[in-house]
């Protein structure tokens, strides 16, 4: 009986067997090609890097990695690149520490302007700050004038407070998000225990949160070395490895020197990536039930409050200046030196012409990026083939990768055949594709895990091919994800400037490398005033990516992936 | 009697000094009002219980008076002393969270510690405490473990030996068994009230199950809308108690609508007017006059069945037997009367095969019904 009825369900079925391959298999198929995608835009670029680091006019050599550590410059900017990454860790971790305890424990009036004002910066190209602080301590700067100031901007300490400012928002969100997974009532039991607010922070908060702040600071040294703008700006003479790499580039053209320091880059960022991954490998400490509620204020002691408060201020104050001088600078030729209000920095052809085309390739590579995060998201959580945690981590490598590294990657890899895309528009879409692919990848996977497997199953259960499933029910369900991708992959892409800088052609301007242009050349009016149209695009892009997660629920864990 | 020694009298009367006393406590969050005035007394070594719906304000009540959450009006003496401003670390109370909050970094014996340790006792002398905190839980043996390492019931006693360190004036227990699993629930309540009996530890515990309540206390105070509805020991609570909503919150519950017609007043032998006859009761309470209208409180066990009917005795209805689902050691019994329904427990059914084939059933109210003045 059984016998029968399986053969008659073969026979039925093998008419179609191409048909049912590609049922059981199309997961498999799309993996396979999203691999490929990954390995040819994202893997091989890297690879290219490599092989020039060691590739000489007669085959391999080590020359170049012997000319970097024999010159006492190249030691001087790993030297000072490390330093920065250290300095702006330790700072920013105590920053946002500080904003984050009172944005979490603090009074209930100053939660929510603080986290308002620590999160501003997002909406900020990062290299804003540099900006801000060369109208103001710059050598023909507001305050430099006024009080005949002989402090040089121009150097290490300008870096590392631009820097710092830059990357209080990512530590912040770091931060508060461990600071309120931390179950209030040990807290309580601590205080109710005896403990004063000094104890319980040396005693419980700082330990329990050991993991989460060590790897934020390990994110945040990551971003700091790699981060090209401000250092750029700002570095003057003293030598950083982005910048140095841009300038072996566009400067020198010594492919091989510019490969060799983008090697240097990255190593630290791999390193750090698979400590991060071993220290803290089940490192999590795990806590009873009960439901996550917000920790009720209480009566911080001065001996934490005045420190937090002088700290929380500075922090706040500064960042509420940089963004209204250059607000301000954006309607002066130039601030401090001219003294007519000019409307001609927002009329600017150029720079218009920039916004223009920064707007195009964003778009472009948020819709791409968007479809192929919510595909590898899906491949990622639903596949079952080996190799599935690989696809994983290449896909989320993207953001950890110093931009600069993927420039030359990209230059290297698509100036000649297979495939020549250099001098397009195409080269920086798909640059920003895969360098901030982990954003909509993260978005699809949290989106994901809220459905339940079930559900797909029931469709399957009921007939569907998987085709049918995935366009009726997996696709409705990722939409939001979409979106979220595609609004953070266009808002993200517009104000990079790392990794696009070596790839713009003459003739073809974007609007973060115009500001980066206009602020080494002393065209303060006009960098501030694209400065600002940025901000602006991106603060219509936040506020919609906002409405999206208090619609969807997407809420927390689009903020989490925002804040990576 | 013998005659009293005069220090036992001093210790009697500091005996009768309140341990705890709130006096007319008000909370707001923002414009909301969660506690609306709230007094009571807690007697030196009485397990007091808050119990009622969620958002009653129970919660709030304990961590105000563990000093986590700021008073808006009205005073909390503790032991005679004003402790509205003092914080929690200051304050002689300890409490003892739903989750348990034990510290996932430290083995059990330093969480048993920790406030010990905060207070700056000599280390052997934490030891020793220690120890005798575990032995008293029956964990000795399990002071090196992590908290993870343990099994619910284990963080629960943990958590409870951590809150007894440094014996405290009052415990504050927040729904400390909730996260337990039934059984366990009631070994871990016996447990609690027979350490709270023997340390004769002034205790409030909070809960939302009326039956914990009554099992594991001297006093329950009910709350609802952040008030006080009654306050009472289970007896008081379940036998006599003060409106609808605590009679029906206290157990299942019928009502009967009457009118007392009169009032024996030597053997307050009661007739009630109901719109299916009238019944006698027992009076036992003093507020009830003639020609009041009355709410009869009749619980679901007090009321007797059987299969008759026509018989003419006092106090019987008739009625249809709607359902009647047999569970062993008891029956749960719906019997219509007239348009309404009555809910009826049988205890130890014995003729349960007859029930389920009757139709007719009679059913018997108890003179012992309690009664609740309508108001109008």
């Amino acid at each position: 009986m059984a016998a029968a009825e399986l053969s008659v369900k073969l026979q039925s079925s093998s008419g179609s067997k191409v048909k049912d391959f590609l049922n059981a298999n199309l997961i498999n198929i799309l993996a396979a090609f999203l691999f490929l995608l990954l390995a040819f835009f994202l893997l091989y670029p890297i690879i290219m890097v490599l092989i020039k680091s060691f590739q000489g006019p007669s085959g391999f050599t080590l020359q170049y990695y012997q000319a970097f550590f024999s010159k006492n410059y190249y030691y001087q900017s790993l030297y000072n690149t490390l330093l920065l990454g250290v300095i702006n860790t330790v700072v920013c971790l105590v920053i946002g520490f500080c904003l984050a305890y009172m944005t979490t424990r603090g009074p209930w009036i100053l939660r929510k302007p603080l986290k308002i004002i620590s999160l501003v910066p997002l909406i900020a190209p990062p290299y804003l700050f540099a900006l801000s602080l060369i109208i103001l301590f710059g050598r023909n700067g507001l305050v430099t004038r006024m009080f005949d100031l002989h402090w040089e901007l121009y150097g290490f300490s300008g870096v590392v407070i631009s820097q710092t400012l830059a990357f209080i928002p990512l530590a912040y969100m770091m931060i508060e998000s461990t600071l309120m997974s931390l179950n209030p009532n040990l807290e309580e039991s601590a205080y109710d225990m005896g403990a004063s607010e000094a104890t319980i922070l040396r005693t419980i908060t700082i330990p329990l949160l050991a993991p989460g702040l060590l790897k934020a600071a390990l994110l945040i040294f990551v971003m700091t070395i790699a981060e090209f703008g401000n250092a750029a700006i700002l570095g003057g003479r003293t030598p950083f490895l982005a910048p140095d790499t841009y300038t072996m580039i566009t400067g020198e053209s010594d492919f091989n020197m510019g490969s060799v320091l983008s090697v240097v880059l990255i190593a630290p960022c791999i390193l750090i990536f698979f400590i991060h991954n071993y220290l803290l490998e089940g490192k999590k400490f795990t806590t009873i039930g009960g439901k996550p509620v917000a920790s009720e204020p209480r009566k911080i002691t001065p001996l934490i409050k005045v420190p937090f408060v002088i700290i929380t201020t500075v922090a706040a104050g500064a960042i509420f200046v940089c963004f209204a001088v250059v607000f301000v600078a954006s309607f002066y030729k130039i601030l401090g030196v001219t003294h007519d209000i000019v409307l001609s920095n927002y009329l600017d052809f150029t720079s218009n012409q920039a916004i223009y085309n920064s707007i195009r390739v964003s778009f472009v590579a948020a819709i791409i990026g968007a479809v192929i995060g919510v595909l590898l998201a899906y491949v990622i959580v639903r596949g079952k083939f080996f190799g599935r945690t690989f696809i994983e981590m290449v896909s989320l490598s993207g953001f950890a990768l110093p931009g600069t590294v993927l420039g030359i990657g990209y230059l290297l890899a698509f100036s000649a055949p297979p495939l020549k895309l250099t001098g397009g528009i195409m080269i920086l879409a798909l640059n920003c594709v895969f360098r901030f692919l982990a954003v909509g990848v993260e978005a699809g996977i949290s989106k994901l895990h809220q459905i339940h497997i079930e559900i797909e199953e029931a469709s399957a259960d009921l007939g569907a091919s998987f085709l049918t499933t995935f366009h009726k029910i997996v696709l409705p369900i990722m939409f939001p994800a979409f979106i979220a991708g595609f609004i953070y992959t266009f808002m993200t892409a517009i104000v990079s400037l790392s990794a696009v800088v070596f790839l713009v052609s003459p003739g073809f301007d974007l609007a973060a490398v115009k500001i980066f242009d206009a602020a080494v050349y002393g065209e303060i009016g006009i960098a501030s005033a694209t400065t600002m149209k940025l901000v602006l695009i991106v603060m219509i892009c936040m506020m919609i990516l906002n409405y999206i997660s208090s619609k969807t629920r997407l809420g927390s864990s689009m903020k989490k992936t925002v804040a990576v | 009697m013998t005659t009293k020694g005069v220090t036992e009298e001093m210790d009697s009367k500091e005996n009768e000094k309140p341990m705890l006393i709130l006096k007319d406590i008000h909370k707001f969050y923002g414009s909301n009002e969660v506690l609306k005035g709230v007094s009571l007394e807690v007697r030196r070594g009485e397990l007091v219980t808050f119990v009622g719906p969620s958002g009653c304000g129970k919660t709030t009540l304990l961590r105000l008076i563990g000093g986590f959450t700021d008073i808006s009006s009205g005073d909390i003496i503790l032991d005679g002393q004003r402790i509205n401003d003092l914080p929690p670390n200051l304050r002689d109370t300890r409490i003892c969270f739903q989750n348990y909050a034990l510290f996932p970094h430290m083995t059990v014996a330093e969480n048993v510690g920790y406030g010990l340790k905060i207070n700056k006792w000599p280390k052997d002398k934490i030891a020793a405490r220690v120890r005798e905190l575990l032995e008293m839980v029956e964990l000795e043996a399990f002071g090196d473990r992590m908290i993870d390492k343990l099994s619910g019931g284990q963080q629960q006693r943990v958590a409870f030996a951590r809150a007894l360190s440094l014996e405290p004036k009052v415990l504050l227990l927040d729904e400390p068994l909730s996260n337990l699993d039934a059984n366990l629930r009631l070994v871990m309540r016996e447990e609690i009230r027979k350490l709270q009996e023997r340390l004769h530890i002034t205790t409030v515990f909070v809960t939302h199950d009326q039956f914990e309540a009554m099992a594991i206390s001297d006093r329950l105070v009910v709350m609802k809308d952040g008030l006080i509805e009654q306050v009472g020991t289970p007896i008081e609570i379940y036998e006599r108690p003060a409106n609808e909503f605590i009679a029906a919150f206290v157990g299942y519950v019928n009502f009967m609508d009457g009118r007392v017609e009169s009032i024996d007043p030597a053997t307050k032998n009661t007739v009630i007017r109901t719109e299916f006859g009238k019944l006698e009761i027992a009076l036992e309470q003093d507020d009830i006059q003639t020609g009041d209208d009355v709410l009869m409180v009749i619980r679901p066990e007090s009321v007797s069945l059987s299969i008759d009917c026509g018989s003419n005795r006092q106090n019987v209805l008739c009625g249809t037997l709607k359902t009647y689902m047999y569970a062993g050691s008891i029956a749960k019994c719906t019997v219509g009367i007239g348009a309404k329904k009555m809910i009826v427990d049988q205890y130890n059914p014995r003729d349960a095969q007859q029930f389920q084939n009757a139709d007719r059933v009679e059913v018997e109210i108890p003179r012992s019904v309690h009664l609740l003045k309508k108001k109008i």
